[in-house]
């Protein structure tokens, strides 16, 4: 009986600590390192819209301005996706470590040339 | 009033400068913040080949730089926008003839009307366009068209050194093809195989508009007779040759 118990114990904490070292090898490292942490955008100057705004929007703009770019044949230069570069100046810096923090993957950067 | 001999001849010199620019084309080194397609316009090209000589790629290079088209090496998977062909009569009768062949922007592109996502589309001005961002690579629309315009990116396109920022590359599992360099037009200029064969090559390609009458196209198509690849198949192709 003694012998059984301990023998229980023993499994319950080699359990214990497999789950633990599990779970820190496991997760992902940037929910532990809280925020990702954003490349400044260069010229100092500010954004094409309020930086809140474009925080929660820019993915219904970017693709609006599209439809109306390549469908319509209506260029705004002052906000075409290649205009973003010149102030953000790295997607993988700017772009990509926002987009791995919130895991969503867009493809624009397969065919548009932005600064990597 | 009387006009003294220099400004009579300054005025001629800028009646000259507006007449050998084409219609519908503006020499402006930045252009407006905002442009929109015309529906009146319909663009075209003609193009004379008695002035093209077989040995010269002078077009076909310039396609690929400008639009970042890579060689892939396989012929059978190769990518061309614009590609050289040869004429040879059989019976001896025409003389033999080379030619570019891209595009030809019809009226009635049947690659359009096979496009199951509505990816291929007729612009407002005429041009026939891939929206990359819907293609998916089905390739109906390369069986449609009679012209071999049309390309499937097989593999992970290779970026040039030098590419092209103005223009973005094509993924794996798009179909691509001539836009007409729809950038530069959008810019007022004209597309690059036609400056490259006006600089490097015979000279033989006109671009622009074939609604408006007056355009340098629209005359020429009227004076001298031009046909059009295929015409059987009353597509309307909107790429005019002259001398096949
Ligand atoms: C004139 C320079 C400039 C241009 C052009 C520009 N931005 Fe910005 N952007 C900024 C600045 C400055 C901020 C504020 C960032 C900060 O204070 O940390 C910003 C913020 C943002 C944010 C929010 C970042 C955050 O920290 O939450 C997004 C998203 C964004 N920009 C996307 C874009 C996109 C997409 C484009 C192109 C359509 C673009 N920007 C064009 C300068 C620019
Ligand atoms: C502040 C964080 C942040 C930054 C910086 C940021 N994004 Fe986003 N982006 C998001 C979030 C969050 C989403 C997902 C929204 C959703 O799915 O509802 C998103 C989605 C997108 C989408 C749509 C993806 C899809 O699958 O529909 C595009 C396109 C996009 N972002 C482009 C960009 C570009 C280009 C930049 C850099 C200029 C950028 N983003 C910078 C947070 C950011
Ligand atoms: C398969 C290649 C491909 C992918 C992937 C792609 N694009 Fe594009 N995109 C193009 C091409 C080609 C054009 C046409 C460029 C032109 O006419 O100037 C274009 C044009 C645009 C334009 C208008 C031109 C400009 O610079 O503003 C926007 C905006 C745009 N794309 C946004 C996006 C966004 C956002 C994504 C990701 C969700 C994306 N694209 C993914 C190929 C692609």
């Amino acid at each position: 009986m003694e012998l059984l118990r301990s023998l229980a114990a023993r499994i319950g904490v080699a359990v214990f600590v497999t789950l633990l070292f599990v779970l820190a090898v496991g997760l992902p490292a940037n929910v532990q390192a809280g925020p990702p942490q954003l490349e400044e955008p260069k010229g100092g100057g500010e954004c094409i819209r309020p930086e809140g705004w474009m925080r929660r929007n820019h993915m219904d703009f970017l693709k609006h301005q599209r439809g109306l770019t390549v469908r319509e044949g209506i260029r705004v230069r002052s906000e075409s996706l290649a205009k973003c570069a010149e102030c953000h100046t790295s997607h993988t810096r700017f772009c990509d470590r926002c987009h791995n923090y919130v895991g969503v993957a867009p493809d624009c950067f397969e065919c548009h040339l932005f600064p990597e | 009033m009387t006009m003294d001999r220099r400004s009579v001849l300054g005025l001629g010199g800028v009646l000259a400068a507006g007449l050998v620019l084409a219609p519908g084309m503006r020499l402006v080194a930045a252009p407006e913040n905002v442009t929109e397609a015309s529906d009146k316009r319909r663009w075209g090209m003609l193009i004379d080949t008695t002035h093209c000589d077989a040995a010269c790629t002078a077009c076909t290079q310039a396609c690929r730089t400008e639009n970042n088209v890579s060689i892939v090496g396989d012929p059978q998977r190769d990518i061309h926008w614009i590609r050289k062909v040869d004429l040879h009569d059989k019976d001896g009768r025409k003389p033999d003839r080379s030619l570019p062949v891209l595009c030809n922007h019809c009226e009635h592109p049947p690659c359009v009307h096979v496009c199951p996502t509505e990816a291929s589309f007729i612009r407002k001005d005429g041009i026939v366009l891939v929206d990359m961002h819907r293609c998916i690579g089905c390739r109906y629309c390369m069986i449609a068209c009679p012209y071999k315009a049309r390309s499937l990116v097989y593999s992970k396109p290779k970026v040039p050194p030098d590419a092209n920022t103005r223009v973005p590359i094509r993924a794996k599992g798009v179909v691509e093809k001539c836009t007409f360099c729809v950038h530069r037009i959008d810019d007022g200029g004209e597309p690059a195989c036609v400056e490259a064969c006006r600089k490097d090559g015979g000279g033989s390609m006109l671009f622009g508009d074939i609604n408006d009458p007056n355009s340098e196209i629209s005359k020429r198509i009227r004076e001298v007779s031009t046909t059009t690849i295929r015409a059987d198949l009353g597509l309307k192709p909107r790429v005019h040759y002259q001398g096949i």
